[in-house]
Formats: structure tokens, sequence, C-alpha cells
């Protein structure tokens, strides 16, 4: 998939976090999002994302939710979101530790790109709005969040990351986060299910 | 009349062919930590075989069965064993918990 069009697929999903459980569009966002759709990446003739720019989303991915998963940890009532917010510290922070040993060891140096500068704002974006919320609201929106981000992220890393990844090592760790992201998205799917229950 | 011999000789029977739940020595059975799974996810082995869960993955897991076994936390490429006593058993990781699978214990002999 193209850059720019990667970078569509993940604002969009990000945008739609914040439509979800019933809450309004951040229009600032959208807006913000439409204007990227038209960046162009610079990610060469191919438009796929370079081996230093997919190093440089995946630890973007990261870092949302590791800043997401503290505010959880912080602000969260209910027992098991508190819970989960910490597995995506612990998680998030160990895959982005052998991320960083990985490119290191490779010599690649990660490279800023629009797609990692789009998830880095959206995830701030993000975080603040759910600055804002308390108790079993907090834990609705946070979830619902959890659930539309991970997906996301899931998406790019099948539909973009693995298959443009030059380098075998790094392709091979992506392939080994796959699975991590979709039990996170299978985990946080089943707190919202819970959350949602009347 | 016959039906205890009968029943020793099918114990006897069983014995040498190395039965699963027969009187044959403990085993280990294998279980991955694999892609956010247990495999295999159903495991059915003797009391007294050992069970060895083996973290493939780059992230840590468990093994946890309340009141019955708990690993703590495996770390990736790490072992965790246990003797199994008799009882059905249900598990997942604490860490990931739509990762489940179950143990089978069956009698030994």
């Amino acid at each position: 998939m193209r850059i720019d069009r990667l970078i569509w697929v993940v604002t969009a999903g990000v945008a739609l976090g914040a439509c979800g459980g019933g809450e309004e569009a951040d229009t600032g966002e959208l807006a913000t999002d439409t204007a990227a759709v038209s960046a162009d990446a610079g990610a060469g003739a191919a438009g796929d994302p370079t081996d230093p720019q997919i190093a440089a989303i995946a630890v973007a991915a990261n870092n949302v939710d590791i800043a997401a998963g503290q505010l959880a940890v912080e602000k969260g009532s209910d027992a098991e979101v508190k819970s989960f917010g910490q597995q995506m510290v612990t998680d998030h922070s160990a895959v982005n530790a052998q991320a960083t040993e990985l490119v290191t060891r490779l010599g690649v140096t990660p490279e800023e790109n629009p797609t990692s500068q789009q998830l880095t704002a959206d995830g701030e974006a993000t975080r603040q709005r759910l600055s804002g919320l308390s108790g079993a609201e907090f834990d609705r929106a946070y979830i619902d969040n959890e659930v539309t981000y991970h997906q996301t992220v899931l998406d790019a890393i099948d539909q973009t990351l693995i298959p443009s990844a030059d380098n075998a090592e790094l392709r091979g760790l992506l392939e080994q986060v796959r699975p991590a992201i979709a039990a996170h998205l299978d985990h946080a799917r089943q707190i919202q299910t819970r959350l949602a229950a009347p | 009349m016959i039906r205890a011999p009968l029943a020793l000789f099918l114990c006897l029977l069983a014995a040498s062919c190395g039965g699963e739940a027969g009187g044959a020595a403990p085993r280990s059975h294998l279980v991955e930590m694999r892609t956010f799974a247990f495999a295999p996810a159903e495991l059915t082995v003797a009391a007294g075989d050992t069970v060895v869960w083996r973290n493939a993955d780059i992230l840590p897991h468990t093994a946890t069965a309340a009141g019955r076994f708990d690993s703590g936390s495996v770390a990736a490429g790490a072992e965790w064993r246990w003797v199994a006593t008799a009882g059905e058993v249900a598990y997942l990781c604490t860490f990931h918990p739509t990762m489940k699978g179950t143990v089978t214990v069956t009698p030994r002999g």
C-alpha cells in the first residue's frame, strides 16, 4: 500500500476512535487528517515505506499506546481496564525495546515521516480528549479507542509494514509483533463488550 | 467369574502397550506459547506426567490455573514445568487472558 494511502487508513481509523462511544468527532483532528491524505510522504518512487520509515512508524505506534496505557492506569476505574492499560505499557515498551535493539544492530536509523508524525499527533489529541473524562465514561472511551487503534495498527502491519519491509529480521519482528496486536485487540473487544452490557 | 482375570489381562495389555493412562513411565508433554496461543490448546496427560510450557513468543506469558498451578512470568525463550495431578484444568495467560488452554489429567494406572 502506498504510504499516503496508509496515512489515510491510519488517521481515518484514529478519527473513528474519536467517534466511538457516541462522542462527537473532533473536527480539528479530521481536518488535519484530510490534509495529510494529500501529503507526500517522500517514500520514494514506489510509495511504500522504507525500512527506516517502518521503524519510525512502529516506534510511534508503540509510544502512542504506552501513553494511553499510562493514562488508563492513572484514571481507569474498572480494575480490568487499569490492568489492561498496564499490560499495554508493558507489552508495547518491550516491543519498542526489541525494535530499537534490532535497528541499532542493523545500523538502521528510524526516519520520521508523515505517517509516524500523524500517529503521534493523533495519539496526543486522543490522549488529551480522554484526559477530560473520568469514571465509567473514561473506561468506555479508552477501551473503544483501544479497539479501533489496535484494529488500525493490525491492518497497517498486515497491509503495509510487513509487505514493505526489506530486511528479513525487521519483517520477522513485525510478524512476531502481529499476534500481540491481535491479542490486544481481542482482549480490548472482550472488555468493551462487558462495559457495554447493561 | 471371568471378569476379574479378563480385567487383569486387559490392564496388563494396556500397560505393556504403554498406553496414555496405563502403567507406563511418566512422560513429558510440550505446550508452546506461540503467536499468543497455547499449542496444543487442549492436552490430555496422565497424572504424574510433566507438562512443559515453552515460550516461543517475544513477550512474557504465564500459564495460570487458580488453585492448581501458576507459572508466574515465563520470559521469551524460557520454560516452566508442572507435574500433573488428576482432574480437568482450564488455564490462561494472566497477561493476555484471551490465551487459554486446558489440560485433562487422567488417573495413572
